[in-house]
């Protein structure tokens, strides 16, 4: 510990080459960081846990599949179900195609999806000016401020896989972990869609109970087992791996991703440290003659080592914590807002951050420190520097 | 009669390079009373800065005893020879080997560092072997800031900080132009005289050598020469003579 002074004195004796070291630290862990935020996105509850007493009932063959209204009205009836709505995707276009255009949009029952969609909370307008209108359309306040909507204002969608162009008009604005959706009256679709009449593409179900909720998925699709519409029932965090899983093992690349780059900054931590003894190959052996023993010597590279990973990774994370809300609000007005809407700063991000810096330095300073520990004395002192 | 302070007994000093093997001091004994300003010279590979290593310790014999004061260097271990060095021995290098990026007064608190002093006594301790060095208004210059002369005598600050009973020195005015090594010279004489330092020195110059009280002079490893001074020094000819030989 006592050359622990030495260690930071070091870091200072070439400075450039230790700025240049931070900075191989600082950027990659500013993209580890994001990379982690995303895995831990797609692992976390965006409804904050409300979504752990709600169940999503769908065709058992895909999402494509339309099964009767008439399922509602047993499941209604079945122990445990606190509150039941009717949601149907609508898909169909607003002014274009364009990836900046697109966000969810749901056909649902005005009534009772308020009351399964509880963590919806009516910033502007209300919830009786919203299912009083059959064209009324209750909007995320981030899509009302990326369109400029306001109260009263009206807009189209242009519908393709029910063809109807829906006139609406925006009664109420909501706040939400998610906040990039439409919901409208099903009824408006069903009324210009003869069609779609009595088809539901998914039942939402508030569980009264956790252990309601594991109880319901089974009793659900056992129900309807051998019926022509079979069902396939699951909590909706679940539902959401599924949308997930068809984009492939997401995760698997993201932290493949994030361990290529942390290998690589190991490597450029290590060379430099490896740099950095070979320099002080006598300056070492002096220490040593002086009587410093082997364990001094390896600390003071280690701790080097540390020092400089420690830096580089204070200034990344730091890095990371500021840039962080302006790279959040860019997704959320992108296609991916529904998935930036779910994005925030998780601490474990940040605390696996310093984990890997701290990793770093320690790999990185290990061989050289124990190399320049173990050189005998007086090969230090016949070289050169 | 006392025993000689620095005792060497039939010390055989080997290296293995690949399959062959280099006897570097071949059963040299040689003994140095405390208090004793003796000069190793030789020829290159005679094996000098080898037994000045052994006395260090900083390196160990293949065989034999080295024995300084009530140390048995040759058999310590490693930690042992550790604290042996920090506690009896300064060393003072041909090329000063001061640490650049720390100032005269941090290079010579050092080994001040593994002591148990506080940091006001290591403070006064600095301060004193700086004085002694002549460089008290020095110790806040970086070595950079330092002429050869001036950084060879921070080193000789730091080889006597912890206050050691032996310096040894090698080349220690080999690096230095004539004004800067007498300098050095004199001012080793003064650690001899008046702070009764045990030094041994190795050195191609016979005008060093001259300073000493004592010459050994060493050849392929065995001594070759013993020549003590019979005023206060061993004389510029005799060093000469030694070198010609």
């Amino acid at each position: 510990m006592k050359l622990i002074p030495l260690a930071f004195k070091n870091i200072l004796r070439k400075k450039t080459r230790s700025i240049l070291t931070m900075a191989s630290i600082v950027l990659p862990l500013f993209v580890i960081c994001i990379l982690g935020t995303m895995i831990r996105t797609l692992e976390a509850d965006p409804t904050g846990g409300k979504g752990m007493f709600r169940l999503i009932v769908r065709h058992k063959v895909s999402l494509a599949n339309f099964f009767p209204e008439a399922y509602r009205e047993p499941v209604k009836q079945m122990p445990g179900v606190a509150a039941i709505t009717i949601l149907n995707w609508f898909g169909g276009q607003y002014i274009d195609n364009q990836p900046r255009n697109m966000f969810q949009r749901f056909a649902v029952e005005p009534e009772s999806f308020l009351a399964v969609a509880d963590e919806i909370t009516i910033v502007e307008g209300t919830a009786q000016d919203w299912t009083s209108d059959r064209r009324g359309v209750l909007v995320g306040s981030l899509l009302a401020k990326r369109y400029g909507w306001k109260i009263g204002d009206q807009f189209v969608l242009k519908g393709d896989i029910f063809p109807v162009n829906l006139e609406l008009t925006v009664r109420a604005i909501f706040k939400a972990p998610d906040e990039t959706s439409v919901y409208f009256n099903r009824t408006y679709v069903e009324e210009s869609v003869p069609w779609a009449k009595g088809l539901v593409g998914t039942l939402w179900i508030k569980a009264d109970s956790p252990d309601a909720v594991a109880r319901l998925t089974r009793m659900i699709d056992e129900r309807f087992e051998n019926t022509p519409y079979p069902t396939k029932t699951e909590t909706e965090k679940e539902f959401q791996n599924g949308f997930i899983s068809m984009l492939g093992n997401v995760k698997l690349v993201l932290n493949a991703i994030s361990l290529a780059i942390g290998l690589v900054i190991l490597l450029i931590a290590a060379n430099t440290m490896a740099m950095t003894a070979r320099e002080r190959v006598t300056e070492i052996a002096v220490l040593r003659t002086l009587g410093f023993p082997k364990s001094d010597i390896l600390t003071m590279v280690l701790a080097e080592s540390l020092i400089l990973a420690l830096i580089g990774g204070g200034l990344g994370l730091a890095f990371f914590s500021l840039m962080f809300p302006g790279f959040r609000q860019g997704l959320l007005e992108s296609p991916m807002g529904g998935f930036a809407a779910g994005m925030k700063l998780f601490p474990e991000v940040l605390i696996v951050g310093f984990l890997i810096t701290l990793a770093i330095g320690l790999a990185a300073g290990l061989v050289p420190a124990f190399r320049s520990a173990q050189r005998e004395i007086t090969d230090g002192l016949r070289q050169v520097a | 009669m006392a025993e000689p302070f620095i005792r060497i007994e039939s010390i055989v000093k080997q290296y293995v390079r690949d399959t062959q093997v280099l006897t570097v001091l071949d059963g040299l004994s040689l003994s140095v009373e405390e208090g004793d300003f003796v000069a190793l010279m030789g020829p290159s590979g005679s094996g000098k800065t080898t037994l000045l290593n052994l006395i260090a310790g900083i390196d160990k014999p293949t065989s034999g005893r080295i024995a300084v004061g009530k140390s048995e260097v040759s058999s310590m271990s490693e930690a042992a020879l550790a604290r042996y060095r920090s506690e009896n021995i300064g060393f003072i290098f041909q090329l000063y080997n001061l640490v650049p990026v720390l100032t005269a007064f941090e290079n010579v608190e050092l080994p001040l560092l593994l002591t148990k002093m506080s940091r006001a006594q290591r403070r006064k301790q600095v301060e004193l072997a700086l004085s002694i060095v002549g460089l008290a208004d020095r110790m806040d210059h970086y070595p950079r800031q330092l002429s050869g002369g001036q950084e060879q005598r921070v080193a000789i600050a730091r080889a006597i900080a912890t206050d050691p009973k032996v310096l040894v020195a090698d080349e220690p005015t080999g690096d230095l132009d004539a004004k800067s090594g007498e300098e050095i010279l004199i001012l080793l004489e003064r650690l001899n005289d008046e702070f009764k330092k045990t030094i041994v020195m190795v050195t191609h110059d016979p005008r060093a050598a001259s300073r000493a009280h004592r010459l050994v002079h060493l050849d392929k490893g065995v001594l070759k020469e013993d020549i003590r001074a019979e005023g206060r020094e061993v004389g510029l000819e005799a060093a000469r003579s030694a070198v010609v030989s």
